[in-house]
């Protein structure tokens, strides 16, 4: 059982230390923080234009101003409502490796990262509720385990470092966008801050877990790895665009408009940004050999 | 002979080019033919095939086992 104790180095003790006092300097209460207006206006938009799923496209085109008003107020809530479920499958992980055989060293950290997550998972459910009514449902069930502790453990903080990556760059995006309301700004920006520490130790224990997999799978099972992370990206890409979103956003045919945008060319360079920067992580650590992603 | 679960059983072959043919019950997430990552996917499909809407919250992975199963589910065919 190697898990993250005996790979740790000075570099990483350091690091986790730097990153659990600034959690405890930048400590908050949320449910203190926000301005919650009773509600948000419907004529403007809700998440940034060039995020909303039909950009750039001749869909946005057919659906005019308002209808990409309309789908950006959706859109939103299911990027919060894909938080909430992203932030319980990661505690979920989280919660059962900390304090466990191979896990001491970082455990303190995961402390932070636990209530830290808690309090998201409760600001964007809170968001969810008051202004769409309702949370989207995730439709994903766990269908299989892997075998191999060594690389469970690596994959599972794998997928909390792209998933969270990924969420940064939407989040980075509206906290700086200004035609946005102050409350979606604000939601945004206080994750944007919080989640600059979990990357930065995410980047770090995944760096430190793959060491550990170089030195003992054959190129094979690396490249299997590789494969199902790009998957994985590719998956999490695909989860932005939700057919309940289209038809709460009062588009008839919501499977064939999915099915449109999936297809359409246009999209490739906008999804590109989102997971630009896990992308050039990923290539530079050599998790990646290279940066192209499956199609199907 | 051709059936209403072609589209579905060509969408599993087109991911998996090391098969050949995929018998009606074979256990396609046993067989890791779908996973975690393509479900949602694999549910759209066979929405969009069969006409029928399936809510999240009442899928149950059984149904989803076989193209027995999903035929027999979503496409009202017998065995
Ligand atoms: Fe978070
Ligand atoms: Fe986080």
């Amino acid at each position: 059982m190697s898990a993250v104790d005996s790979a740790v180095t000075d570099r990483f003790i350091e690091i986790l230390d730097r990153l659990g006092e600034k959690s405890i300097e930048d400590y908050y209460n949320p449910y203190q923080m926000f301005v919650w207006p009773d509600e948000l206006p419907e004529d403007m938009f809700w998440m940034s234009q060039d995020l909303v799923s039909a950009h750039g496209t001749d869909l946005a085109e057919e659906l005019g101003p308002s209808g990409m008003r309309s789908l950006s107020k959706w859109e939103s809530i299911n990027f919060y409502s894909l938080n909430v479920h992203g932030i319980r499958e990661l505690l979920t992980e989280v919660i059962s490796r900390i304090h466990m055989p191979g896990f001491e060293v970082p455990s303190d950290f995961f402390h932070h990262f636990i209530g830290e997550e808690n309090e998201h998972m409760w600001f964007f459910a809170e968001f969810c509720r008051r202004y769409g009514k309702k949370i989207y449902q995730s439709g994903a069930p766990k269908l299989s385990r892997v075998e191999d502790t060594d690389v469970e453990n690596f994959l599972v903080f794998a997928r909390i470092l792209l998933f969270e990556e990924m969420v940064d760059h939407y989040n980075l995006a509206m906290s700086e966008d200004e035609s946005l309301h102050e409350t979606i700004r604000q939601v945004n920006r206080i994750h944007h801050q919080d989640e600059s520490r979990h990357i930065a130790f995410g980047r770090e224990l995944v760096s430190l877990l793959y060491g550990t997999l170089r030195d003992r799978l054959d190129e094979a099972r690396l490249r299997e790895i590789e494969g199902y992370l790009k998957r994985y990206l590719v998956y999490s890409i695909q989860s932005f665009y939700n057919p309940y979103v289209y038809r709460d956003a009062g588009i008839a045919d919501s499977l064939g408009f999915r099915g449109r945008l999936l297809a359409d060319e246009r999209r490739r360079p906008f999804e590109r940004r989102a997971v630009r920067k896990p992308l050039s992580f990923l290539v530079r650590t050599g998790i990646f050999a290279d940066d192209v992603l499956p199609t199907v | 002979m051709t059936s209403r679960l072609d589209p579905v059983r060509e969408w599993i072959l087109a991911r998996h080019p090391e098969l050949d043919d995929l018998d009606s019950h074979l256990d396609l997430i046993e067989n890791r033919l779908i996973d975690s990552l393509t479900f949602i996917e694999f549910v759209f499909l066979i929405e969009q095939h069969s006409g029928e809407s399936i809510p999240m919250d009442t899928i149950q992975v059984d149904d989803f086992r076989t193209l027995n199963s999903i035929g027999k589910r979503y496409f009202q065919l017998t065995d």
